[in-house]
């Protein structure tokens, strides 16, 4: 007998609304509906009504996460309406702001997994290590979160010079933490037998579906905006695209924790780079000076933490937008869970859905009704949480006999 | 499959159906005839291997423009696909058929511009509030430069009248 669960409107894992019905035989997904725009803020409508140059400081906010990732993206569209290439020392400091960014999202998601998993140790240890990078980031641009770096033409900031060896510390404490978590957590049978095989989302599917970042490159689909459309720096830069093969939500954990390392290493080629230009001598380094933007449409896409974002911008000449779109990339990988969840069981499609990072905000209350009687039970964050913990622990105990 | 040839592919197929243009290096745009616009986002999906990556509408007096991006990310360039949905009632063929991670976006469009999307599996508005009245479509432009204006100037009691579509005081219906 089909029984739906609804979970939602709010997530039980992330802090942000979304509402998934899910429809279950027993204990097994069958199928699942989902439905968006509990936060829905009219964000391109209003950035219709700001200037080229305020529109920066709103899409920043489209997302805590993904505060630098979405002005990149947007400036690269104008810069490609513009045809226009931005100063070197602007590119490094770009591409160092986005990259700190991505370590403390993907430290934030290995957290967020490790407690729904059971692992509050994990948890922990993320979020701890995720403390001196926010620190670091708010020396360098004045902000944990919401930068107000990226501007049309180049950088609003310069990142001070005796700001690099404290980067540099912090990069070698990441690395030796990561590396450390890295182990304790892929290596743990328990993680194994609990994310393995759990939530598969192949090659082919990605590709029909549009999946994208790690969500993608877990399941073997090789695509990274960084090395593919390379912006700024990137093209010069040396790193490595993580891809694995299975589309697990164990995959999923293995990229987010290798592209870590690559990410360090992006940043301190881009520290080596700006020492070697010396200190900032004119403003003019940061930026280019931009009049007015002519009529015409450019499209900026950069990898954010969670995938490929993409923006769409077209003028009409005048000092604000005709039209300015935005695709975040939760936007196609939410709807992955429409093939990635069903055959799967109730304790783990919170944990699937959680696997694509997704970014809205959620919570704390799941309604389970039986279809047959019409009986209706309410079931808390907590005890979604707790089905999914009991099951670790489960594993936990069979594993050591 | 480097620009040139797709290009030339793109043309040899579809002919005077479409006109292709060349912005810059990295960006070429190819609009298309509602009769094949499907046929032409197959075409660089099944056929091409390009990637799909979402879609736009961008309002216009005469209809919607609407537009789906495919990248090739080997090649590092993005194709864009273009058409024009005449109003009053703006309608082409869905491409969710042909491609399942296009459903989002098109019921996007749908809601944001009021395009009919044809032949797609579930064309529910995505994002729309509860109480907002079902044919208000915000990205329109004739809801953007008058209809939105008015609406932030009503009291509660106007607006109440609104969402349940009754007319105001004082005014014809």
């Amino acid at each position: 007998m089909v029984k739906k669960i609804p979970i939602g409107p709010f997530h039980p894992i992330l802090e942000e609304p979304e509402f998934f019905e899910l429809h279950v035989d027993g204990e097994k997904v069958v199928d699942i509906d989902m439905t968006i725009g509990w936060s829905h803020r009219g964000i391109e409508l209003l950035s219709e009504s700001k200037t080229w140059d305020q529109v920066p400081f709103l899409v920043e906010r489209i997302c805590g996460i993904c505060s630098c990732s979405h002005p990149f993206a947007y400036v690269k569209a104008v810069e490609d309406l513009l045809q226009v290439e931005v100063p070197k020392r602007a590119q490094y400091i770009r591409v160092i702001t986005a990259e700190l960014e991505r370590l403390h999202s993907h430290l934030l998601w290995t957290g967020l997994a490790g407690h729904f998993l059971g692992y509050n140790t994990v948890f922990m240890w993320c979020w701890k290590y995720r403390e001196p990078l926010l620190d670091i980031l708010e020396a360098v641009t004045g902000n944990r979160n919401h930068y107000a770096m990226m501007r049309i033409g180049g950088v609003r900031r310069d990142i001070p010079s005796e700001e690099y060896g404290n980067i540099r510390k912090l990069l070698d404490f990441l690395w030796t933490k990561n590396d450390m978590l890295t182990g304790a957590i892929l290596d743990d049978p328990v993680i194994h037998a609990r994310t393995k095989g759990v939530g598969i989302f192949g090659r082919e599917q990605c590709r029909l579906y549009g999946a994208l970042g790690p969500t993608a490159r877990a399941g073997g689909y090789d695509i990274d905006a960084r090395r593919d459309h390379p912006i700024d720096a990137y093209g010069e830069l040396d790193f490595k695209v993580i891809v694995c093969q299975n589309g697990d939500v164990f995959d999923k954990a293995v990229v987010r924790q290798l592209e870590n390392f690559e990410s360090i290493k992006i940043i301190r080629q881009c520290l080596d780079r700006l020492e070697a230009m010396g200190p900032l001598q004119d403003e003019s380094e940061l930026r280019l000076e931009i009049g007015e933007v002519p009529p015409g449409e450019g499209i900026g896409v950069y990898e954010a933490p969670r995938g490929e974002v993409l923006h769409y911008v077209r003028s009409s000449g005048k000092n604000m937008p005709l039209r300015h779109k935005v695709r975040a990339p939760s936007f196609n990988n939410i709807l992955t869970n429409e093939a990635s969840v069903p055959g799967n069981t109730v304790a783990d499609a919170g944990l699937i859905t959680a696997a694509v990072d997704p970014c809205y905000s959620c919570t704390e209350r799941v309604g389970r009704v039986d279809v047959a009687t019409g009986v209706r039970y309410i079931l808390s964050e907590g005890d979604l949480i707790r089905l999914s913990q009991e099951k670790t622990e489960e594993i936990r105990r069979r594993l050591s006999g | 499959m480097d620009k040139e040839t797709v290009k030339q592919k793109i043309a040899d197929r579809f002919g005077a159906r479409v006109r292709i243009a060349e912005r810059s290096a990295k960006r070429v745009y190819v609009y298309a005839e509602n009769e094949v616009w499907v046929a032409l986002a197959a075409f660089l999906f099944n056929d091409l291997g390009a990637r799909f990556d979402t879609g736009a509408g961008v309002d216009d007096r005469d209809g919607v423009e609407v537009m789906f991006f495919f990248p090739f990310d080997r090649e590092g360039y993005f194709v864009t696909i273009k058409t024009f949905a005449r109003k009053p009632r703006p309608e082409l063929d869905s491409i969710s058929p042909l491609i399942p991670g296009a459903k989002w976006i098109e019921r996007d469009i749908y809601e944001m511009f009021e395009v009919n999307f044809r032949n797609h599996p579930d064309l529910r508005p995505l994002l729309r509030s509860d109480t907002r009245p079902a044919d208000f479509y915000p990205h329109r432009r004739e809801v953007k430069r008058g209809h939105e204006m008015s609406r932030s100037k009503l009291d509660g009691q106007e607006r109440a009248d609104e969402v349940a579509g009754r007319p105001p005081k004082g005014k014809n219906p």
